[in-house]
């Protein structure tokens, strides 16, 4: 492919049915591509995506001798992949293919302006048109996968994950910051919906990765550092009490770092009396053989719950989501103490027992007399502790429309999932990102939930959201599965979209140095002056370097200054508008 | 789209904002995406130009997009802390800065050109941005009646 002989290109307008086709006149955007400078060839189609519509691409590459491609369609984020896959089949290089969005930016957002959404889909194709005749092949580059997974977090979605890529005969180095495995889960006497405690669940995956040769489990220990890319990292790990620190080579990364049970200061007199507790603490309460109460040692008489702490708090950054556990993990604690108590009171906003297993559980409690009571959302119960510290609450009935008031020995908050202290060393270290409630961030939340936006970076359990054992163990199977799948390949694409410095451009300020994210760019001593280097298996792509850059010698692949304003120029000084600066 | 041609010969006739909007692959280019998935309804005033980084974007973008023409000028990126690229997005607020005085003095009002952050689930923010934009820009005028 010569990029230098004149652009023929061809155009795709795709209905994608009704979706673009019912707001957007396609076959008026198919038409006016047709006269825009470089278009050979232009027409609209029921479904681009569709066998029929890949195969027209194809046929018309072929025929026509086409040498770019743009279809205008839905998100690049759905099928850029798709129609790289397409026009590379057709012998075109991917990077000389561009999609136009004009479904989620178009039709589905101005659906009552069919004349406005016509109007933005022809500007629209015209800049991509415009893109694309300035689009260049890039090289699609392979590396190698370092056949070893670093999975982070020693709880139960950690240790599922280390064994799954163990017994699938893949090295896993597993660390864990405390000295024992097994995280929260291995302190829980009541693990819903089985009737098994923590521990008894969670030992058999720690002896597991215990015995297992392929598993170097590290204890007592943090990563410190952490550098490269997918297939090669390199990542440092610190004895905590040694101090010593090991480097291992690295291809995939599993972040199972979970969450911490809220703290609920502020929230219900937690901390006024040592009879308040949280679900969390009651857990490891419970086992010893007398349940008695934590402040005089007394035995618990009446007991009382109360549900959404700290959760489901619209408005309160990092409370607003739903922690998903706590509904049927008070109903398992409540129904399993109330045959050791007289009396088990549940204070709760709504009660969502949603999982297999969960809503026999609320059944289980109801019938053993646990007492249910909701609340409002904008009228909260209040709790007290009197001078002699007797727990006092009140509260209105939604259902029986009555103010009530109850003296519990103990009082339990079942307090949301949060994410840990250190979540944000961790996404620095990681390169990740984190939603409005704290966890971190998959590369899609339907598509991909395991994978992130770091190639190589799998996310599995309460690190990414709030979830139950189960669910995180799902979880961690799923990122295993990535991280197998990744290492048994044993190479993997890297994107060519890196940055590249014009050496006689570079006046070796220093500039593009510090302003690179990733320490991809250093100076380099061969040449005098020593001029800008871009290591490019280290560059994400962000393009930093290039806008910093005060001598325009970074060029910026597949993102290049004439890419972005060519873009612009169509828009805005394209003939057929004649307001604007001069074309 | 029978019944539009009412509306066609005001169209036409009538000034619309024309405005650029440079968004980031990771968050705001896909929270417009979301915008369009959730079918939340703005005008058709902007034309989204994909970038991977707001850091990607140095003042020249900008100001080209205003020269040749444009009214308005929308970028939108990550949350600060929240860059997939961990802080393109800063860098690009500080050039941001030094950009808008570079406006001022230049004699065009700073109002022609928004910073903004939406995540890839803020949807409605990223829309209600466009708005705002739109309906200032909407105020001042065509960008030509500010060329002195």
């Amino acid at each position: 492919m010569n990029d230098a002989a004149e652009s023929r290109i061809g155009v795709f307008v795709c209905h994608c049915g009704h979706n673009i086709a019912g707001s957007v006149d396609v076959a008026k955007v198919a038409k006016t591509a047709e006269s825009l400078p470089h278009v050979v060839y232009s027409t609209h189609e029921m479904f681009m995506c569709s066998d029929a519509g890949q195969q027209l691409i194809r046929q018309k590459i072929k025929e026509l001798g086409l040498n770019r491609v743009v279809v205008a369609s839905c998100s690049p984020r759905m099928h850029e992949p798709t129609f790289r896959r397409v026009v590379e089949e057709a012998g075109l290089n991917r990077y000389l293919f561009d999609q136009v969005n004009l479904r989620e930016h178009v039709s589905w957002c101005h659906m009552r302006e069919p004349e406005a959404a016509t109007e933005k889909a022809i500007d629209l194709v015209r800049m991509s048109v415009a893109r694309a005749e300035r689009l260049e092949s890039l090289p699609v580059k392979s590396v190698k996968v370092t056949p070893r997974t670093l999975v982070v977090g020693g709880g139960i979605a950690g240790l599922r994950a280390a064994l799954d890529i163990a017994e699938r005969g893949f090295e896993a180095v597993l660390v864990e910051r405390a000295p024992k495995l097994g995280g929260h889960v291995a302190k829980w006497s009541h693990l819903f919906p089985a009737d098994e405690s923590g521990w008894q669940v969670i030992a058999p995956l720690i002896r597991g990765v215990g015995r297992h040769p392929l598993v170097t489990v590290l204890t007592d220990s943090h990563v410190v550092g952490f550098d490269g890319y997918v297939g090669n990292f390199e990542a440092k790990i610190e004895n905590l009490k040694t101090k010593k620190v090991e480097t291992f080579e690295i291809g995939a990364v599993i972040v199972a770092t979970g969450f911490e049970p809220f703290k609920p200061f502020g929230y219900y007199s937690y901390g006024e009396s040592k009879d308040i507790i949280t679900l969390a603490e009651l857990q490891e309460l419970v086992p010893k053989p007398d349940f008695l109460r934590p402040s005089d040692g007394k035995p618990i008489k009446r007991m009382a719950f109360i549900g959404c702490v700290g959760s489901r708090e619209p408005g309160n950054k990092g409370h607003e989501h739903c922690s998903r556990h706590c509904c049927s993990a008070v109903a398992k604690a409540a129904s399993d103490l109330r045959s050791r108590v007289d009396e088990v009171v549940v204070l709760y906003q709504d009660i969502r027992t949603y999982g297999r297993g969960h809503e026999e559980l609320a059944r289980l409690a109801r019938s053993k007399h646990v007492i249910y009571s909701k609340f409002p959302r904008d009228n909260k119960p209040l709790v007290h502790v009197t001078k002699t510290g007797r727990i006092k609450m009140s509260w209105y009935d939604i259902l029986s429309g009555d103010d009530l008031g109850y003296e519990p020995d103990m009082l339990v908050l079942a307090t949301a999932m949060v994410p840990p202290e250190d979540m944000a060393d961790t996404a620095k270290m990681f390169s990740l990102t984190r939603s409005a409630d704290g966890f971190f961030n998959p590369e899609h939340i339907k598509l991909a939930p395991l994978t992130t936006h770091t190639a190589g970076i799998m996310i599995a359990g309460a690190a990414q959201a709030a979830k139950n054992a189960s669910e995180s163990v799902i979880d961690a199977s799923g990122a295993a599965a990535k991280a197998v799948g990744l290492m048994a390949r044993g190479q993997v694409e890297i994107e060519s979209t890196v940055s590249h410095v014009l050496p006689e451009l570079c006046s070796s300020c220093h500039t593009c140095v510090t302003a690179c994210p990733y320490g991809a760019i250093s100076m380099d001593p061969s040449k005098d002056p020593p001029i800008a280097l871009v290591t490019e298996a280290k560059c994400h792509g962000c393009g930093t370097c290039a806008a910093a850059c005060p001598s325009s010698a970074i060029v910026m692949y597949h993102s290049t200054d004439q890419q972005i304003l060519a873009m612009v120029e169509a828009y805005l000084c394209s003939p057929s508008v004649t307001v604007g600066g001069a074309t | 789209m029978v019944n539009q041609t009412a509306t066609q010969s005001t169209h036409q006739s009538v000034w619309e904002p024309r405005i650029v909007a440079y968004c980031c692959n990771w968050c705001s280019y896909a929270g417009a995406d979301l915008a369009g998935t959730s079918r939340i309804q703005y005008p058709a005033n902007a034309r989204i130009i994909r970038v991977n980084c707001t850091g990607r974007l140095s003042p020249e973008f900008i100001l080209a997009a205003l020269d040749m023409g444009a009214d308005g000028v929308l970028v939108s990126g990550c949350h600060p802390g929240d860059c997939h690229y961990t802080s393109g997005n800063l860098k690009l607020r500080a050039r941001w800065a030094i950009m808008e005085k570079a406006i001022e003095q230049s004699g065009l009002d700073p109002r022609r050109v928004r910073l903004q952050w939406a995540s890839a689930s803020e949807a409605q923010i990223f829309a209600d941005g466009v708005k705002t934009l739109i309906e200032q820009v909407r105020q001042l005028g065509p960008i030509r009646s500010e060329w002195k």
